[in-house]
C-alpha cells in the first residue's frame, strides 16, 4: 500500500512537472498534430486501404517516441540539475518505485499524443481510425505501453552514467523511428538494419499494433509476434536490474551522483 | 572585422566545447543523415519509387534546421542561461550583431552539412549527381542558408519575451519539414496553406535545386533564386526591428531572465 502510494504520488507529480515545460508539451500537443498532417500528405496517393490507420498510428508513437526522448531518458538527470537526485535516492522510499512511477507518469500522460493524431486526422482529413480487431488492438497497445516504459527506464537509467544527457537524448530520436517502424514496416529495411530493429521492444510493439489494426490475421501469427514482445522486454527488464545495481555501487563508491 | 571573427568563433567554440570530436560528426554528420535516410525511405514506402532524387535533395536541405533553427534561434535564450543575457542587453553592442556573429560560422557549417548530405544521400539512394552542375547547386545551397540565417534571426528575437523557445523553434522545424516541399509537392495542400510555404525560406532553393536535375527554365530559375534572396534580405530586415522591439518588451515586463 505504501509502495503504490509512492507510485501514485511520483506519477501524478512527474505529470505535472512534465507538463509545464514547453519541450514536453511541444512533443505531447504539436508534434502528432505536424507528423498527422505530414503523414497524411505523404500515403494520401500510396494506394493503400485503410492508410489513415497507419498516419494515425505512426504520428502517435512518433510523439511517445519524443516524449520518451525529451522527457522520460532525461529523467533522472533532469534531477540531478534541479538539485534533488541526492534527496530522492537516500529517501526511504525505494529509489527505483519513483523511477518508475515517473517513467510510468510520463508515459501515460503521453498517450494523449494518439488521442491529438486522431483528433487532427477526423478534423483535417475526416479520417476514421478503425481496428478491426478489437481485443487484438488492446493486447497490442498495452504491450506497447508496456514496453515503451521499459526502454524509457533502460534509457533513463544509462543515460545517467553519461553527463552529456541533453546530447544522446537529441541523437536518439530518428534512428529509433527509422529502425523500429513506426511508419513503414521494418521487411523494407536492409537485413543489418532489421537485425538492430529485431533487438528492440518498440519493433514488436509496434508490429503488433500494426497487425491490431490491419484486419484478418492469424491468431498464431499475432500470438508469436506477442511472444517475442514478452521475451525482448523480459531481456531489457534484466539488464535494467542489472545496470541499477552497477550504477548503484559506482554513485556510492566514486561519489558521483550529483557531478555534472 | 576582426572583432566580429574572434566573437563568431568564440560562439562557435562555446555550442561545442562540452562535446568531444568524434560526438561534434555524430551530431552533425551522422544523425542528420539518419534522419535524411529516415524521409528518403518513407518517400520510398508512400509514394513507391525509387526514384529518390527529389526527396535527397529537399531533405538534404533540410538538414540546415539542426543547426540554422537550434543554434541560431536559440541565441538569446542561450545567454539567459549562461547568465550573459544582462550584459548583453545594457551594452551598447547592437543586439543584431550578436546573432550575426552567433550565425556566422554555423551558417557555414549549414552549406557544408547539406552540401554533403546531398553528396552522401545521392549515394546511398543512387541519385546520379553526374548529370547537374555541382557549383550551381552549391550556388543554389548558399542562397537557401542565407535566406535561413535570416529566418533564424527573426526567431531569435523571440528568446528575449518568451521562455518557450524549445516549443518555438521544435514546431518551426516542424513546419518547415511539412510546408517546403520537400517531402510532398505544396500543390498537395490546400491554397490557405501554401501561403505559409511561400513565406518561408527554402521552398524556393529546394524548387531551384530540383530543377537542376532536368531540363529546366533559366529565367524561372534566377527568378526562384532571385525571390529566395530577398525573402532572406526581408527577415533580415524584420529581425532588425523584431530584436528591438523584443529587446524593449522584455526591458519593460522584466521578461530577460524568465525561466
Amino acid at each position: 500500500m505504501k509502495n503504490l502510494k509512492v507510485l501514485w504520488t511520483t506519477m501524478t507529480l512527474q505529470m505535472k512537472n512534465s507538463f509545464v515545460r514547453p519541450m514536453f508539451r511541444f512533443c505531447l500537443l504539436a508534434n502528432p498534430l505536424v507528423n498527422t498532417i505530414l503523414l497524411y500528405e505523404m500515403f494520401i496517393n500510396s494506394g493503400q486501404i485503410n492508410f489513415i490507420n497507419y498516419v494515425i498510428l505512426g504520428a502517435g508513437l512518433m510523439g511517445i517516441w519524443s516524449c520518451i526522448c525529451f522527457s522520460s531518458a532525461g529523467d533522472i538527470n533532469r534531477e540531478r540539475w534541479y538539485g534533488t537526485l541526492s534527496i530522492i535516492y537516500t529517501a526511504p522510499a525505494d529509489f527505483r518505485l519513483v523511477i518508475i512511477g515517473k517513467i510510468l507518469g510520463n508515459t501515460i500522460l503521453s498517450l494523449i499524443t494518439f488521442a491529438v493524431s486522431f483528433a487532427a486526422a477526423r478534423l483535417f482529413f475526416k479520417g476514421n481510425f478503425y481496428a478491426p480487431q478489437a481485443y487484438q488492438f488492446l493486447i497490442s497497445f498495452i504491450s506497447m505501453i508496456l514496453s515503451f516504459a521499459v526502454i524509457a527506464i533502460f534509457l533513463a537509467y544509462l543515460l545517467t552514467l553519461s553527463r552529456k544527457t541533453t546530447l544522446y537524448m537529441n541523437l536518439i530520436e530518428y534512428p529509433v523511428i527509422l529502425v523500429c517502424g513506426f511508419v513503414f514496416p521494418v521487411d523494407i529495411l536492409p537485413n543489418w538494419v532489421q537485425k538492430i530493429s529485431f533487438s528492440l521492444p518498440p519493433t514488436w510493439a509496434v508490429k503488433l499494433l500494426r497487425m491490431s489494426v490491419a484486419g484478418e490475421v492469424e491468431a498464431s501469427i499475432f500470438l508469436d509476434t506477442f511472444y517475442k514482445l514478452v521475451f525482448i522486454t523480459g531481456i531489457y527488464v534484466i539488464i535494467v536490474i542489472l545496470l541499477y545495481k552497477i550504477i548503484n555501487k559506482q554513485v556510492r563508491k566514486l561519489g558521483t551522483l550529483e557531478m555534472q | 572585422m576582426k572583432r566580429f571573427i574572434n566573437q563568431a568563433w568564440l560562439s562557435f567554440k562555446i555550442r561545442y566545447a562540452a562535446i568531444s570530436f568524434e560526438e561534434f560528426l555524430l551530431l552533425e554528420s551522422l544523425y542528420p543523415l539518419i534522419t535524411l535516410a529516415f524521409y528518403c525511405i518513407l518517400a520510398a514506402y508512400s509514394f513507391n519509387t525509387n526514384n529518390l532524387a527529389k526527396w535527397v535533395v529537399g531533405n538534404s536541405f533540410l538538414l540546415c534546421t539542426n543547426i540554422c533553427i537550434f543554434a541560431l534561434g536559440s541565441a538569446f535564450d542561450e545567454e539567459r542561461y549562461t547568465g550573459r543575457i544582462r550584459s548583453i542587453i545594457i551594452s551598447p553592442v547592437s543586439k543584431l550583431l550578436i546573432v550575426l556573429e552567433k550565425g556566422f560560422f554555423p551558417a557555414i557549417i549549414s552549406v557544408i552539412t547539406v552540401f554533403f548530405g546531398f553528396m552522401i544521400g545521392s549515394l546511398i539512394f543512387n541519385v546520379d549527381f553526374t548529370s547537374i552542375n555541382l557549383w550551381l547547386f552549391l550556388f543554389v545551397i548558399i542562397v537557401g542558408m542565407f535566406s535561413m540565417t535570416g529566418f533564424s534571426l527573426f526567431l531569435s528575437s523571440f528568446g528575449l519575451i518568451t521562455d518557450s523557445m524549445h516549443f518555438i523553434l521544435n514546431l518551426v522545424a516542424n513546419i518547415l519539414i511539412i510546408f517546403s516541399g520537400a517531402n510532398f509537392p505544396i500543390t498537395q495542400l490546400p491554397q490557405t496553406l501554401q501561403v505559409i510555404s511561400k513565406i518561408i525560406p527554402l521552398t524556393r532553393s529546394i524548387e531551384s535545386a530540383n530543377m537542376l536535375f532536368g531540363g529546366y527554365d533559366t529565367y524561372k530559375f534566377v527568378w526562384l533564386l532571385l525571390e529566395e534572396m530577398l525573402v532572406g534580405i526581408i527577415f533580415y530586415v524584420i529581425s532588425y526591428f523584431v530584436i528591438k522591439i523584443a529587446e524593449k518588451t522584455a526591458k519593460k515586463n522584466a521578461t530577460l531572465e524568465l525561466f
